[in-house]
């Protein structure tokens, strides 16, 4: 089946899941798709058929699946759950705390936020370490130095731990909440996005600061390309996107891409070509060069995907080629993106 | 403005077009912003928020905000509010639950949710398994007060209820209300900020009022207790910010002590609706969709408010209410409220008004939480109506005389040339 949007882009798959989307995860040949009330769809990336489910009691609020695609976890309000695929075993874990978001390390290693601090667990979760408490409940959660240290962001502080050790052994300060958590892939920076909509920056060498304020609303998404020179961010109309190779963004302006009033999800494409997907309130979807043009530039989208009115849930690529998007109302589409290097 | 957005629109004369400005006094503070909201007579209400000040806001700000198909709200059509006493916008109501310990929180809490009153509501409660229901969604929250670097006080906020209000609006099946119920520690000023400062939660919620329990027979002895400098006490601020004051275990107290404990809370909060119970058993429809916070309804609950009120006890925490004749001079005016808020905003909780502006054919009705400032226009002067203002502050070490005087030199006439 391929029905066609336009010249170029075409439908892989339509599904629609019975729960409001809240997140999406896509690694090998793998989709998992997370609803608000907890339940999660594990789909074929290639078909969108389905092949595994569960439930998290108590709702979800974010969805990974590991590397390699043979296990899931779902956090929560209330709790987490870890998925297997090799024979769908479902772990459920009602802790009463509140879980974010987990990362993977790698395939045998998962962090997974539980209220004020992180657990590490292995693919059947069974818990390796776990860090001290933070000020507050864990926002977000990031891992550096190839899986060995996890970067905690919570209230006043993102905190570097390392197993065997409660007390972090980096602590990056700054008064306010953290929301979003980027680390560069090219180890250099440490970004959250606040409450106080602003971007804090940390340059890892030698821990010296920088913060773009300045946006109209908290910055609660953030992401880094995989080349770790760009860095696309929420908080405005307009997706910012600040250039990080070099000396980082210090004294410079970011590009700016104007499409949506209030962005819903970011995603970039995999690859160094610097293109980006972005999802707004009114459903739409755009695609981006995010990296073309002047600093300063306003961006106009390489292409766009009329919504209906209901918000982007969430976008993710499975892959270079194929952009899965999920709206609040239950659809799940997918892209053909064919050309690596046109959108 | 208004007549902007209605061309833009093309809305017609039954369709109301509101106009919020929300701003911080405090110098540096970021949070400027202007809200239009579009009420038509049937069909869903719309909402937009621009961010700068509604002086800076041109035609194109407007036509760019309001013409792209986007940042509207998504409401089931009909909310069942019964006996609702003003037009919502389409935002959920919020309640916020206040009261120490022992005053009847759990139990109002439970007839609230027991009640058949047709809602579907969502409790954020801040101790687990105390209550629970089916019909209601309960989630635990711990208290998690989140200062911003820029130290201004009115963007400190409750991180704990910006996420679980966050996820709950994600859910697929909207509530008709919510309720957040508060330690009896808690400071009620983050809370009520947290409705104003972040832009996901005023979209979609609003803050209804905030209601505080007190046990009749021994809240006086919270009210007097003494706290070490510096520290608050909660009792005195949980009743200076509350909207309505639930009188509980009115069984448990002799007439003369009820008196005395109506005329004390009075004495912090002059303008707020007191509400005598004894197992919490008042009439849910005067704590739930009251629309206190609703700028319409700014001092229309109780036009006494402005009573002078004996000063029985030496509480620091009392109200000013200030009502004066003639017209105001908009720029005097937003001079010294700004300087006021400015310097005295920590001690002031919260500040009411509804003001007669030189030239300006409607009321202007303003509310505020320290040096948060949420004003709008409102309804017209009628016919023959005094135009006149109305003022009430509540607050810690206030000066009447200097607020009069200072309020007095905002008039039109004062040190003008008429």
């Amino acid at each position: 089946m391929s029905l066609t949007v336009d010249a170029g882009l075409s439908m892989a798959w339509d599904v629609t899941v019975d729960d409001a989307p809240v997140a999406l995860s896509a690694r090998g040949d793998l989709v998992a798709v997370a609803g608000a009330e907890g339940t999660v769809k594990v789909l074929d990336a290639a078909t969108g058929a389905g092949i595994g489910a569960l439930d998290l009691p108590g709702g979800a609020l974010n969805t990974a699946l590991a590397p390699h695609a043979r296990h899931l976890t779902v956090t929560g309000p209330t709790g987490y759950a870890l998925w297997r695929r090799s024979d769908g075993h479902v772990t459920v874990r009602e802790s009463g705390a509140w879980s974010a978001t987990a990362v993977w390390a790698h395939d045998a290693r998962v962090a997974v936020a539980c209220g004020r601090r992180a657990l590490v667990l292995d693919p059947d979760g069974e818990e390796l370490w776990r860090t001290g408490a933070a000020a507050s409940t864990v926002t977000d959660l990031a891992w550096l130095r190839q899986g060995r240290r996890l970067a905690v962001a919570a209230y006043g502080a993102v905190r570097g731990h390392e197993r065997h050790a409660e007390e972090p052994v980096a602590t990056y300060p700054y008064i306010g909440s953290h929301l979003a958590l980027a680390v560069a892939p090219t180890g250099k920076w440490i970004c959250s996005g606040n409450q106080d909509a602003s971007i804090h920056i940390w340059r890892i060498r030698d821990g010296s600061e920088l913060t773009m304020s300045g946006y109209q609303e908290k910055v609660s998404r953030l992401a880094f390309d995989d080349t770790g020179f760009w860095l696309a961010a929420d908080g405005a109309p307009d997706v910012t996107v600040w250039d990080f190779s070099g000396k980082g963004p210090a004294g410079t302006a970011p590009r700016s891409l104007r499409r949506h009033e209030t962005i819903t999800a970011l995603a970039w494409r995999p690859g160094p070509a610097g293109h980006l997907a972005s999802g707004g309130h009114d459903g739409t979807i755009a695609l981006w060069y995010a990296t073309a043009g002047q600093p300063q530039s306003l961006l106009r989208p390489a292409r766009e995907l009329d919504g209906d009115g209901l918000a982007v849930a969430a976008l993710a690529w499975a892959g270079p080629h194929l952009l899965i998007a999920a709206w609040r109302d239950g659809r799940v589409r997918a892209y053909g993106v064919p050309s690596r290097t046109v959108l | 403005m208004k007549e902007t957005v209605r061309a833009l629109l093309g809305l017609d004369d039954d369709t109301a077009v509101m106009v919020r400005r929300l701003t911080c006094t405090e110098p540096g503070c970021p949070p400027v912003e202007t809200v239009v909201a579009v009420l038509p007579m049937d069909g869903e209400p719309r909402r937009w928020t621009l961010h700068r000040p509604v002086e800076q806001i041109t035609e194109d700000d407007l036509r760019a905000a309001l013409l792209n198909p986007e940042h509207q709200s998504h409401q089931e059509p009909e909310l069942t509010t019964p006996a609702s006493p003003q037009p919502h916008d389409g935002r959920v109501p919020v309640t916020v639950l206040t009261g120490f310990l022992g005053s009847g929180k759990t139990t109002l809490l439970n007839r609230i949710l027991t009640e058949n009153h047709g809602m579907r509501m969502a409790v954020i409660e801040n101790e687990f398994g105390e209550v629970g229901i089916d019909d209601a969604l309960v989630l635990d929250s711990e208290e998690e007060i989140f200062e911003m670097n820029n130290g201004c006080i009115c963007c400190t906020v409750r991180g704990d209820l910006i996420r679980i209000l966050g996820a709950l609006m994600r859910r697929r099946r909207k509530f008709d209300h919510i309720l957040i119920e508060t330690t009896g520690l808690a400071d009620p000023a983050p809370v009520a900020q947290t409705f104003f400062m972040d832009d996901e939660i005023a979209s979609q919620l609003r803050l209804d009022a905030i209601v505080t329990l007190v046990d009749a027979a021994h809240v006086m002895q919270h009210l007097d207790e003494e706290k070490p400098e510096g520290v608050e006490n909660e009792a005195v601020e949980q009743i200076a910010f509350a909207d309505r004051v639930v009188l509980n275990k009115t069984d448990l107290a002799d007439e003369s002590t009820l008196t005395e404990v109506e005329a004390r809370i009075r004495s912090i909060n002059a303008p707020v609706q007191i509400l005598r119970a004894r197992h919490a058993d008042i009439d849910l429809r005067q704590v739930l969709d009251v629309g206190a916070f609703d700028l319409q309804r700014v001092l229309a609950d109780d036009p006494s408010f402005l009573t002078e009120t004996e000063h029985q006890h030496d509480t620091t925490v009392t109200s000013v209410g200030i009502e004066l004749e003639g017209e105001l001079d908009e720029t005097r005016l937003n001079t010294w409220l700004g300087s006021l808020l400015r310097t005295k905003g920590v001690d002031i909780f919260r500040s009411k008004g509804i003001l007669a502006l030189a030239g300006e054919p409607k009321q202007y009705v303003f509310q505020g939480v320290h040096m948060l400032l949420d004003g709008t226009l409102g309804r017209e002067w009628r016919e023959g109506e005094p135009r006149g203002n109305k003022l009430v502050f509540i607050g810690r070490d206030l000066d009447r005389d200097a607020l009069v005087s200072g309020f007095s030199g905002c008039l039109a006439v004062a040190g003008a040339a008429a």
